[in-house]
């Protein structure tokens, strides 16, 4: 305080700005604390350990599921692929001997032919149409979750979670297109059901009340359904 | 060796051990580090993303990503650092990406359809007010690393050597870039604070 009274009136004013703008700080921190008050702290480490635990099996059956496959595939399907490469060889025969063939054919050079720029619109168009179709087929399991009764009986709640298994498959598919066409919004809104997903489909057997409730909370708070509606339209207007 | 030092030390080989049952796949492991560092990681997350929801997204991400990760993590090295900078990471990365899209929604959607989370203020809390969110301006406008000393300084009350683990700077680049970061506050502020520039 003596310190403070000793100093030069100009200092003393500069260091009074100082000590209001970090007073400042402690509204965020206040927030902080309310925020974190509000955090249910014993239930989070478990829910964040078993989405851990599934990610970890999920990860270890995509990586044994494609070996397990090829090796399948390569002893099981062996007579087919050599009667695949023999068609190949003399399809490929043919065509050789077809084209090399002298003297015009009609209709040569008016051979159908499709711009770079129509192919890229055309595949933009599918892109939209898939990405509609997921968004769609999401809804109707998301409108599912909201519907069932509390208790989630066995059947409905296996059936949901074959569907979002379905979907998560699909939505591998669509990445590719979402991000290759720039269509961050539409990809926004599929990451965000994809992760609903992925703890749908954890849940093989009924579904708690507790965790029916959070998917609600989840979905009502992020205005999940209202989004997609919104992303829908925009995606089959074409914007 | 002082007290705090060893406490430290032991600290840190314990976390040595859990993380080696975290890597063998034990859950408990896991759910104990969770629960000893999952308030540290969400005062940081909420300190950058200011949502509480949004906060809770990314200390998940950074528990599942360490469960992931556990492997490289080099026993000896400070935990809480390298825990603290996967959560900075995320939680930056979460931060682009969201304003980003918080921009492109409120832009692409119909006036009617933005929710209208603005508040009106009250009359005798508008100074108050226009401090605080002169103050929040003026916080987003630093430079990146001066913007996240501050953030972690003064939201999240770390210590200097907290933040110069979590940053991978020297504790004295962190005062430095912490300095800075002050003076360009006030000097954003001077006009609502009333002083010189």
């Amino acid at each position: 305080m003596d310190e403070r009274q000793n100093m030069p009136s100009e200092r003393r004013a500069e260091s009074d700005a100082v000590e209001r703008l970090l007073r400042e700080t402690e509204a965020v921190r206040s927030e902080i604390r309310e925020a974190a008050a509000s955090v249910d702290w014993e239930a989070l480490p478990g829910l964040i350990a078993d989405r851990a635990m599934a990610a970890d099996r999920e990860r270890r059956r995509a990586e044994t599921a494609p070996r397990r496959v090829a090796w399948l595939s390569a002893l099981l399907m062996r007579p087919v692929l050599a009667g695949l490469a023999a068609g190949l060889v003399v399809g490929a025969a043919v065509m050789y001997f077809a084209l090399r063939a002298p003297g015009d054919r009609a209709g040569r050079d008016e051979a159908y032919h499709a711009s770079g720029e129509f192919l890229d619109r055309a595949e933009l168009e599918m892109a939209r149409r898939n990405a509609v179709d997921y968004l769609e087929k999401s809804q109707y399991v998301l409108l599912d979750v909201f519907e069932s009764p509390e208790e989630g009986p066995g059947v409905a709640a296996a059936v949901r979670s074959e569907r979002a298994r379905s979907l998560l498959q699909k939505k591998q598919y669509l990445n590719s297109q979402l991000e290759r066409f720039q269509m961050a919004k539409a990809k926004a809104i599929c990451d965000q059901i994809e992760m609903l997903f992925r703890e749908l489909a954890q849940l093989e057997g009924d579904l708690p009340a507790a965790e029916l409730g959070r998917i609600r909370d989840y979905v009502e708070e992020r205005q999940l359904l209202l989004k997609i509606n919104l992303v829908k339209k925009e995606l089959q207007s074409g914007v | 060796m002082s007290e705090v030092s060893a406490e430290r030390e032991a600290g840190a080989a314990e976390i040595d051990r859990l993380l080696e049952r975290v890597k063998e796949g034990d859950r408990e492991a896991f759910v104990t580090i969770t629960k000893l560092y999952q308030r540290k990681v969400f005062v940081l997350a909420y300190s950058i993303l200011r949502d509480r929801e949004d906060a809770l997204d990314a200390v998940q991400e950074t528990f599942l990503r360490l469960h992931q990760k556990a492997g490289l993590y080099r026993p000896g090295r400070p935990f809480q650092g390298w825990l603290l900078q996967m959560a900075k990471n995320i939680s930056i990365d979460h931060y682009r990406k969201h304003r980003k899209k918080k921009q492109e929604w409120e832009t692409a959607k119909p006036l009617d359809e933005i929710p209208l989370a603005a508040e009106p203020s009250r009359e005798g809390d508008s100074a108050a007010t226009d401090l605080r969110q002169a103050f929040a301006r003026s916080v987003e406008a630093l430079a990146e690393r001066q913007k996240m000393v501050f953030v972690m300084r003064h939201y999240s009350e770390l210590q200097f050597n907290e933040i110069s683990e979590a940053m991978k700077i020297s504790i004295g680049t962190a005062k430095s870039l912490h300095f800075k970061a002050v003076q360009n506050l006030r000097k954003r502020l001077a006009p609502v604070l009333g002083i010189e520039p």
